[in-house]
């Protein structure tokens, strides 16, 4: 089984700098923000571990698994912390935030697999920056692969994946055959969410993604990391979504007291006008 | 190459960065539901240690080719420093197995030894403990009682230890003794006749770690268990110290961290005569001392971190850390309990734990009288020579 985990990073919510944008909306201003793996994309990098492993075994890998991000060199801190976690190697594909688009990545990862003919692709249902959603699905469109989105729970069969998915009022399961783009939702982090073969039914993980054990920090720099321009990968490098303006969300009004239910009831009517 | 933002004081390397990103998710997710529970209970997490041993914790200044994962000091200050920030008091007797016996004796201890007590005490197996203090002598080490004598090719001792961080649970233990009135060091097993440890002492804070007395009456210790050479002992304990010294200076910012946190948090929401207490100059000389007082310690720690470790000896900075930190740690908690009022006496918002916990770094690892007696003789030496 080899598996390739699309990552990307975030500015971190719970950094005291934030996103800024200038007076005049042109663009959003990054300096001096930290960053994070998207949440989304962890849990595809710990999906991808849970599939390659006997979960009572975790520091042995059953396969490969391969970690890829695009963008400028210090993104390579977050490929090295996905190999400590336990990724087994890395590619950075060089380029800047402001030279992307959800297409030109799908085009792009669409090279990086014809090159490494991986069973499966996964990644987050979204990044929570631009929160476009639309990676996996171009790419497997691209790709001409089956497709399985928002996965909750999935389960390693000899020649494909069942994958549940969670809709109103139940689970959707959709069994698809490799190779294929799927997608995780948070609740594929669950302790009972993601079964390779090896892994018996019983066990439960911890909740959540795993920690890096120390000695594979360590060792993380061993890992292989290759590098490759945008241009190797994508004939055309245009852009196809051109950001027109950005704007802050209004602040928060302050709240006001209430004397007792009839006014609130009346408020609600006549000037939220939700009623 | 990589953001500045990521490569500070506190984080030298992208290997600091990592491992702190790890220790800070583990004790945000796995260390601080616990610690209310054990610290109330009194009672050392066995679970829990199993835990730091699989995330290859307790070895972290070994090297990896013995089986650790090679870190320096600075790494073992930063776990010491984000342990602390949930719980001293398993924190500590994570200290007294990771640094006071597992350092220790990887520095002090020959191949053999290493091959036949490594693998227990790096996977979790095996609790350890450092016996140095004793019942009438703390300071005074050189005044220690505990005897050493050779009987054909084994040693036979005889002595008392007392206030030993994790003896009552320990299965190994790093024993200094007098040999013909020099020290020397000893690994002693529980299993080894004549060796006792009655019961657990009962203290003030750090309670989620156990301290008590280890008695050698007649106990016999072979050979290969000497750790070293006859009269090493003294330069095992004085680098070690150093070690010992530097994380406990940061618990102390551990500690500090977080009451800052509880008590910004805490008067940011809480009224007082129609407006946030945060607008009070009584609570404001709370809140800003108390962060310049602990971003002081945290200079100092790191910096001293940065230049010290087996092999670049540094006591006067280990000395000046824990002198300067300690206080730090005990003052911030209290201003957090003063900040809180009546809250802060209570066990929900923590800092009363964090406060009797923090009172134990003035004392345990060396006194503050002791490090100015070390700082004073040692500034006089250089200035001397």
């Amino acid at each position: 089984m080899k598996i390739l985990v699309a990552l990307k990073r975030v500015a971190d919510p719970d950094n005291a700098n934030k996103v800024k944008i200038p007076a005049d909306g042109s663009t959003i201003d990054t300096a001096g923000l930290e960053f994070k793996p998207n949440p989304f994309d962890e849990y595809a990098l710990e999906t991808a571990l849970r599939l390659t492993e006997d979960g009572t075994k975790p520091k042995v890998r059953d396969g490969e698994v391969i970690v890829v991000t695009f963008g400028p060199a210090d993104t390579e801190s977050t490929l090295r912390a996905a190999l400590a976690t336990g990724a087994d190697r890395a590619i950075r594909v060089d380029a800047n935030d402001d030279q992307l688009d959800g297409l030109l990545v799908a085009k792009g990862l669409k090279t990086l697999v014809a090159e490494e003919k991986p069973d499966i692709v996964l990644m987050g249902k979204q990044a929570v920056d631009g929160d476009t959603n639309q990676v996996g699905q171009a790419l497997a469109e691209l790709l001409d692969w089956p497709m399985a989105t928002f996965a909750a729970t999935i389960e390693e069969q000899e020649d494909g994946l069942v994958v549940g998915r969670e809709v109103d009022g139940g689970v959707l399961e959709l069994s698809i055959k490799y190779p294929a783009v799927v997608t995780v939702d948070l609740r594929i982090v669950s302790p009972s969410s993601v079964y390779s073969t090896k892994t018996d039914r019983s066990f439960k993980y911890n909740e959540g993604v795993r920690f890096s054990p120390l000695p594979a920090i360590m060792q993380a720099r061993r890992k292989p990391l290759d590098t490759k321009s945008l241009a190797d990968l994508v004939d055309d490098t245009g852009l196809k979504i051109n950001y027109l303006r950005f704007e802050a969300p209004p602040a928060r009004l302050a709240g006001v007291k209430v004397a007792d239910a009839a006014e609130l009831v009346d408020k609600l009517k006549n000037e939220a006008k939700v009623l | 190459m990589a953001s500045s933002a990521l490569f500070t004081l506190e984080n030298p390397t992208e290997e600091h960065h990592m491992l702190r990103q790890m220790v800070r998710g583990f004790t945000r997710d796995v260390v601080e539901p616990q610690a209310e529970e054990f610290n109330r209970r009194a009672e050392f997490n066995r679970a829990l240690f199993k835990q730091c041993a699989e995330l290859g914790l307790l070895g972290l200044t070994v090297p990896a080719e013995d089986g650790g994962a090679g870190m320096d000091l600075l790494g073992a200050v930063l776990v010491h420093h984000e342990l602390s920030r949930s719980d001293p008091g398993f924190t500590l007797g994570y200290l007294a197995h990771a640094i006071l016996f597992v350092n220790n004796f990887y520095h002090a201890a020959n191949a053999e030894q290493r091959a036949r007590f490594l693998p227990g005490v790096l996977d979790g197996t095996r609790i350890g403990c450092m016996g140095m203090t004793e019942p009438g002598v703390g300071t005074d080490v050189m005044g220690m009682g505990t005897t050493a004598v050779r009987d054909g090719s084994d040693y036979v001792l005889n002595g008392q230890k007392a206030l030993i961080t994790n003896a009552p649970e320990a299965d190994i233990f790093l024993i200094y003794a007098k040999l013909d009135g020099r020290m020397t060091t000893f690994v002693l097993e529980r299993d080894f006749e004549g060796l006792s440890t009655p019961g657990k002492t009962p203290k003030m804070g750090m309670r989620a770690s156990s301290l008590g007395e280890v008695i050698m009456e007649n106990c016999r210790v072979p050979a290969a268990n000497l750790l070293g050479e006859e009269g090493g002992g003294l330069v095992h304990m004085m680098r070690n110290l150093e070690a010992e010294r530097l994380t406990l200076s940061a618990m102390s910012l551990g500690i500090a961290d977080r009451c800052i946190e509880i008590m910004i948090q805490y008067a940011h929401e809480r009224q007082a005569f129609g407006r946030s207490i945060t607008q009070l100059g009584q609570i404001q000389r709370y809140i800003a001392e108390s962060y310049a007082q602990t971003e002081a310690a945290r200079a100092l720690i790191y910096t001293v971190a940065r230049d010290c470790g087996p092999g670049k000896r540094n006591r006067i900075g280990t000395d000046a850390a824990k002198l300067f930190a300690a206080p730090v740690g005990k003052q911030v908690a209290d201003n957090a309990m003063q900040v809180l009022g009546g809250w802060g006496y209570c066990d929900e918002f923590k800092v009363e734990r964090f406060l009797r916990d923090a009172k134990l770094l003035e004392i345990g690892g060396g006194t503050l009288e002791a490090h100015q007696k070390n700082l004073t003789k040692d500034l006089v030496k250089a200035r001397a020579q």
